[in-house]
């Protein structure tokens, strides 16, 4: 009966009362059934009722780390712990087998309390779990130092093996119920391997915590991933071997497409500079549009020099060296401006068809041709001749007008 | 026809002075070899066809072989020299047969561009000092 009574909470009870239990055995019997009768009583010892207080306080309280060592700093464990499992509830009973020995008594206090602890967690809630955990850890290493100091009893072995399986359950538990509790900080909880124990995952969460603060949960910044799938998931930076970049809020941060951004970010910030090559092209986003305004500006920009070379064919070039030099010196000096070319001057008109074809921004450079210049009679005969001639795409003087500020010609050769 | 040597007129050779001199060069030299007046425009033509090559490989020869682009054009320049290369064609259809991914692509771009309008400037102002000069 002892031993079905050891499973069942209800049986604890008889078995309290049955003389038959062993427990009862070893414990004064008087001192026992005085004590279950009344809970303060009178005729039992002051210690007792002086030591009812603490393990009632002890029992409502959740310290049950302290509870251990005040249990066995009173000694009187033997004669109020079995009530004090009683209140606690669930705890099996199969301890009541350990109070066989009296000198294992007192260790197996923090042990059992351990294991109640575990069960109190379920029952209580995640209300008790701070202390739980953190009792439960004291007492899981404490009590497996004492466990095996124990007398080798079968049934002490049996315990200690249920323990420690039941050990590695409250401790899951526990850490089921610290990821339920930290709901923000959590994703690595589940995915840390189960080495870890409850101790040191709360200091891990209260980190956590205050990270989870600054940053949001995107951008975690550089915190070790455990395991691959992790950073694809939770979208922490795995970088240990590369560059440290660091993920921008809410950016995918596997390895992929960090490589793929930071090309991306090469390439637009080469278009923006060529957004600034380009006139004109400040308004425009959108890479597609982009690239059809620098090719139509390339393209422009080699008819210009089209234009160019045909208008210093037809012009005489009555150079000589010297003047070569002084060209070039002036050419050189005055760099960035047409301002001295246009000073000579001042009121020419742009001649058509050649220059007005082009951009509004080279025509100003052009000082037109006088009608005084020689050249400019053969012009107005080239025109004519060009047409016939340049199989360019220059299709007329007035498709030649008709360009735009940067108008799309047909492509020459 | 490239032959002039480089001369260096200011301390920083930059690209611009160097496409000047080898341009200006090869400009007289053209120039030179016959009259404007009397010429006829077929002959007007080939030399305007003679500039805007002089004017190319100026600058091709100016950046030298430090761009695609240019490396793509020397060779061009050197393989078809006979035949008529009327218009440069693009950088982006360019037969340079290198490995040009969007990045290289863009950098060669605004590379080309910068000698581009270089080229136009400098012509523009040869051409105006003509007209200025007679």
């Amino acid at each position: 009966m002892a031993s079905d009574g050891n499973d069942d909470l209800g049986f604890k009870h008889h078995s309290l009362m049955n003389t038959n239990n062993p427990l009862c055995d070893k414990v004064d019997g008087m001192a026992l059934s005085s004590m279950y009768n009344t809970k303060s009583s009178n005729s039992s010892d002051p210690f007792f009722g002086s030591g009812w207080d603490p393990i009632v306080s002890l029992n409502q309280s959740e310290s049950l780390g302290g509870g251990s060592s005040m249990v066995s700093h009173s000694g009187f464990a033997n004669s109020h712990y079995p009530l004090l499992m009683e209140n606690q509830g669930i705890c099996g009973t199969s301890h009541f087998s350990q109070y066989q020995s009296d000198p294992s008594f007192v260790e197996l206090v923090p042990k059992i309390q351990g294991f109640g602890c575990g069960n109190l967690s379920e029952m209580v809630g995640p209300m008790s779990l701070p202390h739980c955990t953190q009792g439960y850890a004291m007492n899981h290493e404490g009590g497996i130092e004492r466990a095996s100091t124990n007398s080798t009893q079968s049934r002490d072995d049996r315990q200690i093996s249920e323990e420690g399986v039941v050990g590695a359950s409250p401790n899951r538990k526990c850490r089921k119920r610290v990821h339920e509790a930290n709901q923000n900080a959590d994703e690595e909880l589940k995915k840390d391997p189960s080495g870890e124990s409850c101790d040191v995952q709360k200091e891990h969460d209260s980190k956590k915590q205050k990270t989870e603060q600054n940053a949001t949960a995107n951008s975690r910044g550089k915190q070790v991933v455990k395991q691959a799938k992790d950073s694809s998931q939770t979208g922490e930076a795995p970088k240990e071997n590369y560059i440290h970049i660091r993920a921008r809020r809410g950016q995918a941060t596997n390895s992929h497409s960090l490589a793929e951004r930071v090309r991306r970010e090469k390439i637009s910030e080469r278009m923006k500079l060529l957004q600034e090559l380009v006139p004109g092209c400040n308004k425009i986003t959108g890479k597609a549009v982009m690239l059809d305004e620098i090719i139509n500006y390339v393209q422009s920009l080699q008819q210009q020099v089209e234009f160019l070379s045909m208008k210093l064919a037809t012009v005489n070039p009555e150079l000589n060296i010297d003047l070569e030099r002084i060209l070039s010196k002036e050419i050189l000096h005055s760099r960035g401006g047409n301002a001295a070319v246009v000073g000579f001057n001042p009121g020419l008109n742009l001649s058509h068809p050649f220059s007005s074809g082009i951009f509004p921004g080279t025509i100003s450079g052009i000082p037109n041709t006088n009608p005084q210049f020689p050249p400019f009679p053969p012009q107005t005969v080239l025109d004519n001749e060009l047409q016939n001639l340049f199989q360019m795409g220059f299709d007329s003087s007035s498709a030649m007008d008709s360009l735009g500020p940067i108008g799309r010609l047909k492509p020459g050769l | 026809m490239m032959n002039t040597p480089q001369q260096v007129k200011n301390p920083s050779s930059s690209l611009k002075s160097r496409f000047i001199t080898r341009f200006l060069g090869a400009l007289t030299k053209i120039t030179a070899e016959d009259p404007i007046l009397s010429s006829s425009p077929t002959r007007i033509f080939q030399r305007y066809r003679r500039i805007k090559v002089a004017s190319n490989k100026s600058m091709a020869y100016s950046v030298r072989s430090r761009r695609i682009w240019s490396r793509a054009m020397l060779s061009r320049f050197r393989s078809r020299r006979s035949a008529f290369s009327g218009r440069r064609s693009s950088v982006k259809t360019t037969n340079c047969g290198e490995a040009m991914d969007v990045c290289n692509l863009l950098d060669e771009t605004a590379h080309y561009i910068k000698c581009l309008t270089t080229q136009v400037q400098v012509m523009r102002k040869i051409v105006d000092f003509y007209h200025l000069s007679k």
